[in-house]
């Protein structure tokens, strides 16, 4: 490399050492960061994602005793990685009316037990630490911190359908 | 910042920075240029391939019945999978690439010999680890071309001394299935990384040890450090290979054939480039003579190779000092370039998935309100394109006349039967459906008419185009021998034409129109 008379040729070639180990620098970054985003993103991505909500059919609404909680099995088509797996998943239809049915998740909100039904108290009980719901899902005993979860619920042509 | 007093006593307890100026404060003799770029390109691309390969273990499952879903999960499903898995796969021809052409350079320059001769070795020993590798790795996917590449590559094995044995141990079990994918993936990913960690430490370490060879004459001037000057050429050629890489990736998907099916006749394996050359050397040596292309030929020149600083002893690195080096590997180069070109010739890709009839007909058979009634969103056997065609048409069949028997309390068998054509013509659907053939394109009536009748009756009996039955003569070139009239005749009534045919009469059972188009569909096919 010619170097001007006027520059000192120690300071130019550290000058030129200097630009070349930011060049390095710059390049491995790029090179390391394009790697990280891909390599990032493909190990991350699956771990942050949520599942898509979907509407099912559940049941007919004739079929449903008024203000009796029915449970019902949803069958769940879910994608787990290169799987697809069915989710089997009890819910509560709860005829509140001819045209609103409320639906209720059966996964206790203590510790994620199943509750279920009990027709004489009228109330849904978990069986591990005595929780219990009413039929809207609110807690009425035991040590639940929150109602149950309810899901979105609409009626077409007779069919109830749950959002899940 | 207060890194310094922390990166001080790290120094002080570990002397990281002596190490740091060991590694890259090497002084290289004078000129060291361009050409000396290629081992880091080289170890560069093999670190890329290391990680992609970590990330795609993630993702991946070993398992004839998982495999193939999973890579396409992979380049479908998966945020930056396709891609991941386009780094892995370019990567690896990027690196065979980068390897012959560091060789290259090595025999340019005459680097491999005294005292480097091991040094050399040791590379010989990459190349071939890195082979190795490569062929592993292209089992993996288990699409057609795994299955059947690998087929001819544990065939190619049994022609070499204790061939059998070979064989044996390449396979794992007693046919290519869940045990040979088992250890060739079990080679892939601890085996040969393993090995390839060994050798590329030697490999770097008799590097440093007798220092980078130079040009092949000395040339005058001082020394230059690694860092930065040589540094930044390494840099920047990893950089441009690195973007050519990343665009690749980006551009072209990796391919994934159609699962693999033992049963299928119709494909034509071909390898990966890199061994299209040995592939086509197996055509000039028939029956006995195999083990020569298999065995000898490649036998000689890994031994050639290894002997090379052996036999060219001379001091004189030169290239016009060693002709017959250059003339050798001359020949070598010619050799294999004009067998893949050859072999490239010889074996045109495969055509990829494409709608056949029966798989048309197959499309109307699923849409039978007995298929759907469960085969839907939500339903008890889940929508038949969202399946994965694990049966053959034997099972489905059965399954769809008494599903009681196979599946226990799904439901009341349906009425009316499938019959065998039905049965394939409905597999064959799935297989497209799972290998994204894309949308089914329209044809006119009469030929979609035809493909119902060879989906339903045909290939009951009859194979066309790899598909269907085989207990009566294939019909996918059926119009080469027979034309429109005799096929009409014979398709209305054999017994007029031949009594002791077997093949029932058609003439009552399909219409005028029918019979129209299915025999101007068979005397079509030549």
């Amino acid at each position: 490399m010619s170097t001007p008379s006027d520059v000192d040729p120690a300071a130019a070639a550290t000058g030129r050492r200097r630009f070349l180990g930011r060049l390095v620098a710059a390049l491995q970054t790029t090179i390391g960061g394009t790697l990280g985003v891909v390599l990032g993103g493909a190990v991350l991505s699956p771990g942050l994602a949520k599942s898509a909500e979907r509407w099912l059919p559940a049941g007919k609404v004739d079929d449903l005793v008024p203000n009796q909680p029915t449970a019902v099995m949803l069958r769940i088509t879910r994608q787990d990685g290169y799987a697809q797996v069915v989710d089997r998943r009890t819910v509560f239809l709860i005829r509140t009316s001819d045209t609103a049915v409320t639906a209720l998740d059966s996964t206790c909100t203590h510790l994620g037990c199943r509750v279920s039904w009990n027709s004489e108290a009228q109330e849904l009980v978990c069986p591990c630490h005595g929780g219990r719901y009413d039929r809207t899902g609110a807690v009425t005993a035991g040590p639940p911190p929150a109602p149950l979860t309810a899901f979105e619920t609409r009626l077409d042509d007779g069919d109830v359908l749950v959002r899940v | 910042m207060a890194l310094g007093p922390v990166l001080d006593w790290l120094d002080s307890r570990t002397g990281y920075r002596a190490g740091l100026s060991h590694l890259l404060d090497e002084q290289l003799p004078a000129g060291v240029g361009w050409w000396f770029v290629t081992g880091s390109i080289l170890l560069f691309l093999l670190g890329v391939q290391l990680a992609t390969g970590v990330v795609l273990t993630m993702f991946y499952v070993p398992t004839p019945d998982h495999a193939h879903e999973s890579v396409r999960y992979i380049m479908e499903g998966l945020p930056f999978g396709r891609l991941l898995r386009g780094l892995h796969f370019f990567g690896a021809s990027f690196i065979v690439v980068a390897a012959l052409v560091h060789m290259l350079r090595v025999v340019l320059f005459g680097s491999y010999k005294k005292p480097r001769e091991v040094t050399w070795m040791t590379g010989v020993v990459l190349l071939l680890v890195i082979l190795a590798f490569a062929l592993s790795g292209y089992l993996l996917p288990w699409d057609q071309k795994a299955y059947w590449a690998t087929t001819v590559t544990i065939n190619v094995a049994r022609s070499g001394p204790f061939g059998e044995l070979v064989a044996g141990v390449l396979r794992g079990g007693e046919a290519l299935g869940a045990l040979t994918l088992l250890r060739w993936y079990s080679a892939h990913v601890f085996l040969l990384p393993a090995c390839l960690i060994v050798f590329v430490v030697s490999h770097v370490y008799l590097m440093r040890r007798h220092g980078i060879s130079g040009p092949a004459e000395p040339q005058a001037g001082p020394s230059v450090p690694f860092h930065p000057y040589q540094l930044a050429r390494d840099t920047l050629a990893m950089a441009l290979v690195f973007a050519v890489l990343v665009g690749a990736a980006a551009m072209f998907p990796a391919p994934l054939d159609e699962v693999a099916d033992p049963t299928d006749a119709t494909f034509v394996p071909r390898p990966e480039w890199y061994f299209l050359s040995l592939f086509q050397l197996l055509k000039y040596f028939p029956g006995p003579l195999e083990p020569i292309a298999t065995v000898g030929i490649p036998g000689l020149v890994v031994g050639w190779l290894f002997a090379l600083p052996f036999i060219d002893r001379a001091p004189g690195r030169r290239l016009r000092d060693r002709p017959l080096v250059a003339a050798g590997f001359a020949a070598l180069g010619v050799g294999v370039v004009g067998l893949t070109a050859l072999g490239l010739r010889d074996s045109p890709p495969n055509e990829g998935p494409r709608w056949t009839p029966l798989a048309r007909a197959g499309a109307t058979f699923v849409q039978d309100a007995r298929c759907t009634a469960c085969h839907r969103e939500g339903g008890g056997g889940g929508p038949i394109e969202a399946l994965r065609p694990l049966r053959d048409p034997e099972w489905v069949r059965a399954h769809v006349r008494d599903p009681e028997v196979l599946v226990p309390g799904t439901r009341q068998p349906p009425e009316g039967a499938m019959t065998l054509g039905q049965a394939h013509s409905v597999v064959s659907y799935m297989r497209r459906v799972r290998a994204r053939t894309g949308p089914l394109p329209a044809v006119s009536a009469q030929e979609g008419a035809a493909a119902m009748i060879a989906g339903r009756y045909c290939s009951s009996c009859h194979m066309l185009d790899g598909e269907g039955a085989s207990s009566a003569p294939d019909l996918t070139t059926v119009g080469r021998t027979r034309d429109a009239t005799w096929l009409r005749e014979w398709i209305a009534d054999p017994a007029l034409v031949d009594p002791a045919a077997s093949m029932p009469a058609f003439g009552q059972v399909l219409s005028e129109d029918e019979l129209e188009a299915v025999v101007s569909h068979l005397a079509a096919r030549r």
